[in-house]
């Protein structure tokens, strides 16, 4: 058969197949690895390319995709959170008991597990890695992590028995054991500082995970190899042992059409960020996408209300009925970006579904504005004691597609009366302007994590604080969300939060946030952690 | 040798200013490079923990202090450490050293032969609309844009027809897709004033009375003109190494190569002044070296820019008006 005719049955093929894929493209289930292809092979190497250069290894700062990529592979976890029913499950650990008012934790570790450089992963091992990361080293410069509140003390009680104490209740502790943020590395590892952790670094990181880097090119490249001896997958993996492949070779590719033609042209097995307007092209070529969850707070846009024009509960009111966030999806995305019904995710633990404050509404929007006093002025502004309704966003670089997005709702919002100034910026001028609500009114952000904590990390003022808010009673709200120990309580007050945040109209919900990923169709067992960071222990390949 | 002091003497203070202008103009811009990294919302610290991280760094002490610690460093051959990524300057600079200038040596050498070949063709072809063809292409070239170029390149032969690998090449044929973009816009201004410098030569009289000894026409060109058309060539040559250089950014981004144009990109990127301090110094070195040797094969090439002969020329621009051509002392 000559290539075109080849190309034209691949094309038929594929659009037979994409009418399938379509119809469960917006479902979580991971789409993936099409029929059963019968047994997994041992072997061969992974050609994986990646959207950006990583900076550090060190896992509390693994939140950066390119970062949790890696440290994701490199190390294990006490603890497995099962990225469909986000249970936390065995991993290093055994079992383990919390206290009453989740203030104590102890954690019973399996006996043969060990760190790459051979030292077993024992009770001292894994104390000190939690004092690192629950209290920091100033003096080698590596920060408290995110995932972990109220973090005491630990106390190895023997061997395989190992003990934590909080200040405060910590309900979210046993889901942050699961996170990449916790990853297990060598005692001597956590002897480096925050620099030793940083790119050019990587072959020295000594983990705990199936996979370890053997090879960089700074930069530009990784090569991780299978560990032979791993054998501490979480118990409920169906898969025990070693890595199916032999290595990974993780090349930088920034340039999109470089990713996706590398992978339409076979030069490349897995690809990581594939942007919307190419889904179609990765799909209709017979390639299989992935789009895992993030399952945290929502891709969306906070209202600063510190800021005097959106001081006004109804102003804010009419921006988020002003705000047509179905467009946003039709247009500028696809299925894999369902249109957000609340602040957090509809796959977030917590979610209640919100979408009775979050309907499109122009006339509403512009009632509202009439209401407060916004009157249309000369150019279609709306204007008030000489003021225009004239509000500033910035081009949010890590969120997809953020310019294109936030273009799209200025035009939306010119048609009820107000203005929204859609600005790009340097790093520098970015990261300070964005503190200011004067100059940042409207913030574009969205967070993945899979706790319930998750939306005390957005909003509180002690944490991210993108709101950049002066509400008590909101900090108030979101502590007993990270506090109260019984964890049906602590449900009920993630949506009291999600309450709170629509009445007051302090944010507008876009869309649910998924990783979005392209492999070849012979690539098998394509499998993420719960918010969407790649695991290649079961991927192999049928080539 | 009182030339070779000077010369010396010169570059330290290039160097010296090159470093100094940096050093003021990244200070002028908005935030720093621990503000980008620390106060990045995914790391979720407080503000107690960033203004302690700020501490540590010293970013926060008055900027003629950190611009004199800094300097001191450089006197003293410390360069610091990379603020997005903690990697020593000297590692990271090191690191991508080689391969840029594999990639920007050969990518200058297929540049300059290129511009020889669309040189000489368009004045030695025999046909008129060939010459008129071969002489608008350097006006094309020089405005194609490199990134364009890059990806045209991939498409087309990496993806499209499969001839070389993009991802996971080996190290000679990853080179030939990025020589070729780096190599064509180089080459446009070296043709472009090759062929002017080529036909303002031949109207000089001393190739008219080489015509009427009986040279062949491409003798002539061969041998007398273009001696005396390559001097401001090689002019041009060194001032197209900064083309060079921003040329490799762009290359080594869209090819993903490793090299100091990636690693200048994320600097700048990132506000990583101790990076973007180093990659300023070692190209304003390069510069200086690079238009030293073009200034020494001058004489080489032009014996009356040797010691002794110099008062009958005052420069490669005025070669046509000299009296004695370069053939002569041939």
């Amino acid at each position: 058969m000559s290539r075109p005719a080849v190309r034209a049955v691949a094309a038929l093929a594929a659009i037979a197949t994409a009418a399938t894929l379509a119809s469960c493209a917006s479902s979580n289930a991971p789409s993936g690895s099409g029929e059963p292809a019968g047994d997994p092979v041992t072997g061969g190497t992974l050609t994986y390319l990646e959207h950006q250069t990583y900076t550090n290894l060190y896992p509390p700062q693994a939140g950066f995709y390119p970062n949790g990529g890696i440290v994701n592979n490199i190390t294990a976890r006490l603890t497995w959170q099962n990225p469909e029913t986000l249970e936390i499950e065995p991993w290093i650990a055994t079992e383990w008991t919390v206290n009453e008012d989740a203030t104590e934790y102890t954690f019973e570790l399996r006996d043969d597990a060990t760190f790459s450089d051979g030292t077993p992963i024992d009770a001292a091992a894994v104390a000190k890695n939690f004092d690192t990361y629950g209290l920091g080293n100033p003096d080698l410069g590596l920060t408290v992590s995110e995932a972990i509140n109220n973090y005491e003390s630990s106390e190895v009680v023997d061997d395989d028995t190992v003990t934590f104490r909080f200040s405060a209740p910590a309900p979210g502790f046993l889901q942050a054991t699961s996170t990449i943020n916790s990853g297990l590395l060598s005692p001597d590892t956590l002897d480096l500082s925050l620099e030793e952790f940083g790119a050019g670094n990587a072959t020295e990181i000594v983990g705990s995970g199936p996979f370890v880097i053997t090879d960089e090119k700074l930069g530009t490249e990784l090569t991780f190899e299978a560990r032979e001896d791993y054998d501490w997958a979480p118990p409920s993996f169906e898969h025990q042992g070693r890595a199916y492949l032999d290595a990974i070779h993780l090349i930088v590719a920034p340039e999109d059409s470089v990713r996706i033609g590398s992978l339409l042209a076979g030069q490349a097995d897995y690809i990581r960020y594939v942007q919307a307007f190419d889904e179609a092209r990765v799909e209709s070529a017979g390639f299989e996408l992935h789009a895992p969850q993030t399952r945290g707070v929502n891709n969306s846009i906070g209202l600063r209300f510190t800021n005097p024009l959106l001081s006004d509960v109804r102003v804010r009111q009419a921006l988020v009925a002003g705000v047509d966030a179905q467009e946003v999806v039709d247009t500028i995305f696809t299925a894999n970006y369902p249109k957000a019904t609340s602040a957090l995710s509809s796959t977030a633990l917590g979610y209640k579904d919100e979408s009775s404050f979050y309907e499109y509404d122009p006339e509403k929007a512009e009632e509202l504005l009439d209401e407060a006093g916004w009157e249309p002025g000369s150019d279609g502004i709306r204007e008030k004691d000489g003021e225009r309704l004239s509000l500033t966003v910035y081009e949010a670089k890590p969120q997809p597609l953020s310019k294109q997005t936030l273009e799209l709702i200025a035009q939306q919002l010119k048609r009820i009366g107000v203005e929204l100034n859609v600005k790009s910026a340097d790093a520098g001028t970015y990261a300070e302007d964005i503190q200011d609500p004067l100059k940042t009114p409207l913030y574009h952000s969205m967070v993945g994590r899979a706790d319930l904590d998750v939306i005390k990390s957005q909003y509180h003022t002690q944490n991210r604080d993108t709101l950049l808010s002066d509400d008590a009673e909101l900090d108030r709200l979101l502590e007993v969300v990270a506090s109260e120990p019984d964890p049906a309580k602590r449900v009920e007050a993630s949506q009291e939060v999600q309450d709170y945040l629509a009445e007051q109209a302090y944010v507008i919900p876009l869309f649910e946030e998924p990783q979005v990923y392209g492999t070849a169709p012979y690539v098998h067992g394509v499998e993420y952690e719960s918010v969407g960071r790649p695991l290649f222990y079961d991927v192999w390949l049928d080539k | 040798m009182r030339y070779a002091l000077r010369r010396a003497g010169q570059a330290a203070i290039v160097l010296i200013a090159a470093y100094t202008v940096t050093f003021l103009l990244l200070q002028l811009m908005p935030g720093d490079a621990i503000l980008i990294r620390y106060d990045n919302p995914e790391l979720g610290l407080t503000a107690e923990q960033i203004q302690q991280i700020r501490i540590n760094y010293g970013v926060d002490t008055p900027w003629w202090q950190q611009y004199l610690t800094t300097l001191a460093g450089y006197l003293r051959g410390e360069f610091g450490y990379s603020t997005q990524y903690g990697t020593g300057v000297l590692d990271l600079i090191g690191e991508a050293l080689p391969s840029t200038i594999a990639l920007a040596g050969i990518g200058f050498v297929v540049a300059a032969i290129l511009a020889v070949v669309i040189a000489f063709l368009s004045t030695l072809s025999p046909f008129g609309w060939l010459r008129r063809g071969l002489q608008a292409i350097p006006g094309v070239f020089v405005s194609i844009p490199v990134f364009w170029l890059g990806i045209l390149l991939i498409q087309v032969f990496s993806f499209g027809l499969g001839w070389v690998p993009i991802v996971g090449a080996d190290p000679v044929v990853g080179l030939i897709l990025p020589v070729l973009t780096l190599a064509v816009p180089i080459s446009a201004p070296l043709a472009q004033i090759l062929i002017r410098s080529i036909d303002e030569v031949r109207l000089q009289p001393f190739v008219t009375v080489i015509r009427a000894k009986g040279a062949s026409e491409s003798r002539v060109l061969w041998t007398s003109v273009a001696r005396n058309a390559i001097l401001p060539t090689l002019t041009i040559a060194g001032v197209l190494f900064g083309e060079l250089v921003g040329g490799a950014v762009v290359t080594e981004t869209v090819f993903g190569r490793t090299g100091i144009g990636r690693v200048t990109e994320q600097a700048v990127a990132n506000q990583d002044i101790p990076v973007l301090q180093g990659v300023v110094v070692l190209a304003a070195f390069t510069f200086i070296v690079v238009n030293l040797a073009v200034d020494l094969l001058y004489p080489v090439l032009d014996p009356r820019l040797r010691s002794g002969s110099r008062r009958t020329a005052s420069g490669p621009a005025t070669v046509g008006e000299a009296p004695t051509p370069v053939e002569a002392s041939a």
